[in-house]
């Protein structure tokens, strides 16, 4: 267990075990997202109220549940980083909270896209589901930011964990937000097998078909910064080198 | 202190600045009221100060929208199936609005008691249903009400 | 499976029920999300390589002038 734990913190062992598994993400990624785009456009059902922007919302929910692994992972890396001092955890938290901003930003525009018809405004500052989204994007470029003024010393990593804390926290409060307030914002749609009820398959197997999709482009994306990263601070080893050298 | 040095202060004192203006914007926002709206019961049990300008949220009443034909004015009853509060408004309405739908709508009250709104928007529920379920749910006589929960909590 | 398109019309189909400036404004910017995120990292491994590359091939030429020199 320790020996393998060790042996993933090495880059170049991830570097070349990536290698082998990229092909097969980037497959199921491009099958994925086919069928859920293609599902998306042409077959999913109007809703009996929304008409055909349903249609925004398999691609809102996706991509929104996946943002709230981000700051999960930034709290896992960095304590990795800053107690077991293992590079490649950093590499990942680098890349990841850049990916991050992305999903928020996506999630905020995707939605206000949908709020704009539905609900009659773009924006509500007092939402608390809005705002604290919102937050979560301030929060993951405060950490890009941090980082890129401090580099890669001991004070960053710590700076960006404690930051890390702060945003599992607003983790949290995103998700029950809607639960615990009274917001604008609908609350999650439960599940139903019965396809004659509300919220049947006709609806949910196309969310599903998405959120796999989502979470493969976010393996393969932030597998392949990391791999970037890698060579960059790998470059005088002589692995690197002889990697160059072939290519 | 060295220029580099300097320099990177200064960067991170203008990062901890912008947190703190976040934070406070994030505080500013969720101090006038973490709920974004109040009920119709919470209204009627006078919750609100008089005067007050604040938002209220519920179900749109089933038959009581009444629009004037030759102006954007609209009359309709709003309820959380508790207490209801009668609601005028003069504008465009979302799209969603309807009867039985959950809305807010931002104004205050007047001397009569009825809600004077400057804005109604829609809120939607977490139902999604194709019209083909929608039609059959009502041909077995499964009104939409049952599926419909009330907007508030 | 043809049945179960939504549409009978090209027309249709970008219309989306009134709806397709936002439709399309989120599967569109959702396909730039993606294909930044994949095409930028791609990109960059290219860039590095070309560098490392140019850095080895520099630092061979440096050696050999090295050792005609001595």
């Amino acid at each position: 267990m320790w020996l393998w734990f060790s042996k993933l913190g090495s880059p170049k062992w991830f570097y070349e075990l990536s290698g082998k598994w990229l092909p097969w993400l980037v497959a199921a990624m491009v099958v994925f997202m086919t069928v859920g785009l293609v599902w998306g456009l042409l077959f999913l059902p109007p809703d009996y109220q929304q008409g055909f922007t349903s249609r925004i919302l398999i691609v809102h929910v996706a991509v929104a549940g996946t943002s709230l692994a981000f700051f999960p992972l930034l709290l896992v890396s960095g304590t990795i980083t800053l107690v077991w001092r293992m590079k490649l955890a950093d590499m990942v938290a680098k890349n990841a909270a850049i990916l991050g901003a992305w999903f928020s930003f996506i999630t905020l525009a995707t939605g206000s896209l949908w709020g704009s018809v539905m609900w009659g405004t773009w924006w509500e500052w007092t939402d608390s589901r809005l705002v604290s989204m919102l937050f979560q994007l301030f929060l993951l470029l405060g950490v890009i930011s941090l980082r890129s003024a401090l580099e890669d010393s001991e004070t960053a990593a710590k700076a960006c964990a404690l930051l890390s804390i702060v945003g599992c926290i607003n983790v949290v409060i995103i998700k029950y937000s809607v639960e615990w307030w009274n917001t604008l914002h609908q609350v999650s749609s439960p599940v139903s097998m019965d396809t004659q009820s509300p919220n049947g398959p006709e609806f949910w197997i196309a969310t599903l078909v998405m959120i796999v999709a989502v979470y493969l482009f976010l393996s393969v994306s932030l597998i392949l910064s990391t791999r970037n990263e890698i060579l960059e601070r790998e470059r005088r080893s002589q692995w690197v080198q002889d990697l160059v050298s072939k290519s | 202190m060295k220029p580099h040095r300097r320099k990177k202060l200064g960067i991170i004192i203008f990062i901890a600045a912008g947190l703190s203006v976040a934070v406070g914007f994030t505080a500013f926002a969720l101090k006038q009221n973490i709920n974004m709206f109040y009920t119709p019961t919470q209204v009627a049990e006078g919750e609100v100060g008089s005067g007050q300008h604040f938002r209220i949220g519920g179900m749109v009443k089933t038959g009581t929208v009444l629009g004037a034909t030759n102006s954007l004015k609209v009359n309709f009853v709003t309820t959380d199936f508790v207490s209801d509060v009668p609601i005028q408004y003069e504008g465009i309405l979302p799209d969603l609005f309807r009867e039985g739908q959950g809305i807010v709508a931002e104004g205050e009250m007047d001397a009569k008691g009825v809600f004077q709104a400057s804005r109604v928007l829609a809120k939607h529920d977490e139902n999604f249903m194709s019209p083909e379920v929608k039609a059959a749910l009502d041909a077995s006589g499964a009104s939409a009400e049952n599926h419909s929960p009330v907007a508030t909590n | 499976m043809l049945d179960a398109i939504q549409f009978s019309s090209f027309a249709d189909f970008i219309d989306m029920g009134g709806y397709g400036f936002n439709v399309w404004s989120v599967y569109g910017l959702f396909a730039i999300f993606v294909a930044v995120n994949l095409i930028l990292p791609l990109r960059k491994k290219q860039r590095i390589l070309r560098q490392l590359k140019r850095r080895m091939t520099l630092d061979e030429e440096i050696n050999s002038e090295d050792s005609q020199s001595s």
